[in-house]
């Protein structure tokens, strides 16, 4: 019995030293002003949490269709607006809501763009490890911030200010990979609309009234997706942009963008590619101009970082 | 998934669990329904193939068994000048149920693994010989583990046939050593009378057995995230850019990924093993300090182990002790001398190893070519083995000496790497061509100007090389007999603690995962 003793207290001792190290070491690799505000756990989920406050123009939400469609630096380049990619990987519609919240507490982005595939993700068919990396990115955010022990101006090396971690992607995943399309998919046009699950429904209307509430322009988009598109799923989308009277973006239909589908995606047809998101983001950079909500920030001062994001981003590219 | 992530760290986790509270007898079928679930996660309905396997040794033994009974009795009653030709007469009728399960069970491997390459050889033929006739190419998944669970089942029957170890009446225990679930994927491939017994004893996770277990799997995180992740960006930038390289960097190539290769494999065998202790199961090791073999025949007696010994076991002594080799090592014997006889029977026994074990590593000509050349060094070595200690004799070198013991290893080393080349290439031409760069661009002073190009920055070096002598370290205790674990549990608990919190804490901040870093693929698992 005594042993058994021993043994517990041990085991909870050697735990509570290892949480004491953990959140001491987090503390030490996170970068200081990202996270000023929100603190360690909220910027491991929330990316857009870690840019400044009030200087986003417009957010993209959904999966990763948007994080290898939307370059916000290609943007930035040709039209001076400040664009963030609020995504993850077969995000779920209750999550796009979560990330709406997040980034208009802290943004009030004028525009919100919706990538409206996610509302067809059933969330009993999602891996249990979807919701694993997101709740341990939550609560354990050495494993995002780990790799900063490269950085010259850690805290614990240099005493002065915290160091601010430039987010050059913004959301975005660089993909310079080619695997074209190599079988031409046969499309049938019908009347029917593709069923959203009611869950999502219930998590979209959510959007709908915050977007009202704290007027942001809401947008459906459907990104260009060979692999995906459907009649169906067009015809769905378009009766909620209708229900709602939203605006309604769709990239697939007729290939308004010319996508080279032997060329602009990393994975036959289902994400894009560099050259396939260049196509992309242009498109979104015109779209918004016409807008006349967004105004160009390249030459104002309070945004040089994006010009030293843009310089890191265009370095990087191969 | 990977043994080394911790995706599986968890599923494991709760397996230990489910089995702390389950009681003592049911504790087996705990990790058999974890074993099948584990493998249905992964393959899902090619468990079925699993299964089939499953029953055809299971069945088969039963019957040898059945057969072996027979037999006795009928001895009982023989006298001593039929004896042989009953025990003769049994034995066909083993053999028959021998050759059935194993023809069986390799025709699953063959249909899953080599039927497309065989297919692709014929289609080649079909061209030279303009025959108007293809075979169709289909591509489908391989249930997982197959090259080491068919191995395993082979094992099985094989031993039983030889009554080495009897065939066991209990389903279950023959299920759970096919399907164990830390060792279906990436081995080692153990034989039946080795675990069988400690697989399905039940035993009770102590705290000193989950402690040492979770020690084990720690040090397979550490090779794995701080070494073979790493290594994994240097890898890929020399192998599909090496035509522009010099041959100094397609070297370091051919270095890198034989260390990646050794830190991802030898450090899933740390998980695998760390797992199986955490149950108290004794799994055999698969690597025993390859790195310090002084030849090539040392090295595959320390490199997965398990597959050597089994290619040795039912491959080597069966072929030297098959009639035609006998006869010809007689007639070799009679008309030239002793040292040719052993030297042709080992020649044809290794040339049928190293024909397999090239071919169980992959499909592909690249892959023959590994085995093959690790044949022809092999070979060399025993035809020259005695002219070299008569010149070692006549120039006064201690073969014993440290000196000669390094020049040793560093050749065998030396070997090794290149070798690696044939295993990683993406086809043969490539191999071939990366190893006649190495000899005809070797350009040391290019290498300067060509490693910040490999995808990793200064400290990622600066890490690499640390966390490499922290395992040369711990490989020349272990190859002095040092039982590391041992003496860290008997020091004083604030050093032994401090010990765990570095290895833990060393892997969370200097693992090489995240952005800007891409993992290797559990290599082993492939085949």
């Amino acid at each position: 019995m005594k042993d058994k003793l021993i043994i517990v207290v041990k085991s909870i001792l050697f735990a509570l030293i290892f949480a004491l190290i953990y959140y001491g070491l987090s503390y030490l690799l996170i970068p200081g002003n990202n996270t000023k505000k929100y603190g360690i756990i909220k910027t491991g989920e929330f990316e857009i949490l870690q840019e400044e406050e009030n200087t986003i123009d417009a957010i993209f939400i959904g999966d990763s269709v948007v994080y290898s469609a939307i370059s916000p630096m290609e943007i930035w380049n040709e039209f001076g607006y400040t664009i963030f990619d609020c995504v993850g990987m077969s995000q779920l519609t209750p999550i796009s809501y979560e990330m709406l919240y997040e980034s208009i507490e802290s943004q009030h982005p004028k525009v919100a763009f919706f990538e409206a595939d996610v509302l067809f993700r059933d969330e009993k068919n999602i891996p249990i490890d979807r919701y694993f990396d997101q709740t341990f990115k939550k609560f354990f955010p050495l494993s995002t911030y780990h790799n900063n022990w490269k950085e010259k101006t850690l805290k614990f090396l240099n005493t002065g200010d915290d160091f601010t971690e430039l987010n050059v992607y913004k959301g975005y995943k660089y993909i310079h990979k080619i695997k074209g399309v190599t079988e031409q998919k046969e499309l049938k046009e019908t009347k029917k609309a593709m069923r959203i699950p009611k869950a999502n429904l219930d998590a979209f209307q959510k959007m709908v009234d915050l977007s009202e509430e704290k007027n942001v322009k809401l947008v459906l988009i459907t990104n260009p997706n060979y692999y995906n598109f459907t009649y169906e799923r067009y015809n769905a989308i378009s009766k909620l942009a209708k229900k709602y009277g939203l605006e309604y973006i769709d990239l697939n239909k007729d290939n308004p963008l010319k996508i080279d589908w032997t060329k602009e995606t990393k994975d036959r047809g289902v994400h894009l590619n560099y050259w396939g998101a260049k196509k992309v983001s242009k498109f979104i950079g015109e779209y918004l101009k016409k807008t006349g909500l967004l105004e160009d920030h390249r030459n104002d001062e309070k945004y040089q970082s994006w010009n030293e994001a843009y310089r890191i981003y265009k370095n990087n590219l191969k | 998934m990977s043994y080394l992530s911790v995706e599986y760290l968890l599923l494991f986790l709760a397996v230990v669990i489910v089995y702390n509270f389950t009681p003592k007898k049911l504790k087996p079928i705990v990790l058999l329904l974890a074993s099948y679930a584990f493998f249905f996660y992964i393959s899902g309905k090619l468990v079925f193939y699993l299964l089939l396997s499953s029953i055809s040794i299971y069945g088969a033994g039963l019957i040898m068994k059945k057969i072996d009974e027979k037999r006795d009795k009928k001895l009982e009653k023989t006298s001593k000048e039929e004896r042989k030709t009953v025990k003769e007469k049994y034995k066909r009728r083993k053999k028959i149920v021998l050759v059935f399960t194993i023809l069986f069970n390799v025709a699953f491997l063959f249909f899953f693994k080599y039927l497309n390459f065989f297919k692709k050889i014929s289609n080649k033929i079909f061209n030279i010989f303009n025959i108007n006739h293809r075979f169709s190419i289909l591509k489908y998944a391989a249930p997982i583990g197959i090259s080491f669970y068919t191995l395993q089942a082979l094992s099985y029957v094989i031993d039983v046939y030889n009554e080495k170890i009897e065939a066991d009446k209990n389903i279950f225990k023959v299920f759970l050593y096919l399907s164990f679930f830390p060792t279906i994927m990436e081995g080692p491939i153990t034989r039946y009378g080795q675990v069988s017994d400690s697989i399905y004893n039940g035993s009770k996770v102590t705290y000193h057995n989950f402690c040492f277990g979770f020690q084990r799997i720690l040090w397979g995180f550490f090779k794995k995230f701080l070494i073979a992740d790493r290594l994994n960006a240097v890898v890929k930038v020399i192998f599909k850019g090496y035509m522009h390289m010099s041959g100094a960097s397609v070297a370091l190539g051919a270095i890198a990924y034989t260390i990646m290769l050794y830190m991802e494999f030898s450090g899933t065998m740390d998980v695998v093993i760390g797992s199986a202790e955490v149950f108290d199961i004794k799994i055999p090791e698969n690597f025993r300090q390859p790195f310090f073999a002084k030849n090539i025949t040392d090295f595959w007696s320390r490199w997965h182990i398990s597959l050597g010994t089994w290619l040795k076991d039912y491959i080597f002594y069966p072929v030297s002790l098959s009639k035609p080799v006998k006869k010809l090592t007689t007639f070799l014997r009679k008309h030239i001398n002793n040292r040719v006889s052993s030297l042709v029977m080992g020649a044809i026994a290794l040339f049928a190893v190293w024909s397999l074990n090239g071919l169980w590593h992959g499909a592909g000509y690249n892959f023959l070519a590994f085995g093959y050349y690790h044949f022809v060094l092999i070979l060399l070595g025993n035809i020259f083995e005695p002219t070299i200690v008569k010149v070692c004799e006549k120039l006064k070198i201690n073969r014993k000496s440290t000196i000669y013991k390094g020049f040793q290893i560093v050749k065998t080393s030396l070997l090794v790497f290149l070798g690696e080349i044939f295993f990683r290439a993406i086809n043969l031409t490539t191999a071939l061509r990366m190893i006649k760069r190495i000899f005809l661009h070797f350009d040391i002073t290019s290498i300067g100007s060509e490693i910040p190009n490999l995808g990793l920055d200064v400290k990622d070096f600066i890490v690499i090389v640390v966390a490499l002598i922290v395992v040369l370290v711990v490989s020349v205790l272990k190859e002095h007999n040092k039982n590391i674990r041992e003496d860290v549990s008997k020091k004083h608990i604030v050093l032994r603690w401090a010990i765990y919190y570095a290895l833990i804490f060393g892997i969370l901040i200097f693992g090489a995962y995240g952005p800007g870093y891409e993992p290797v693929d559990p290599i082993y698992a492939d085949f």
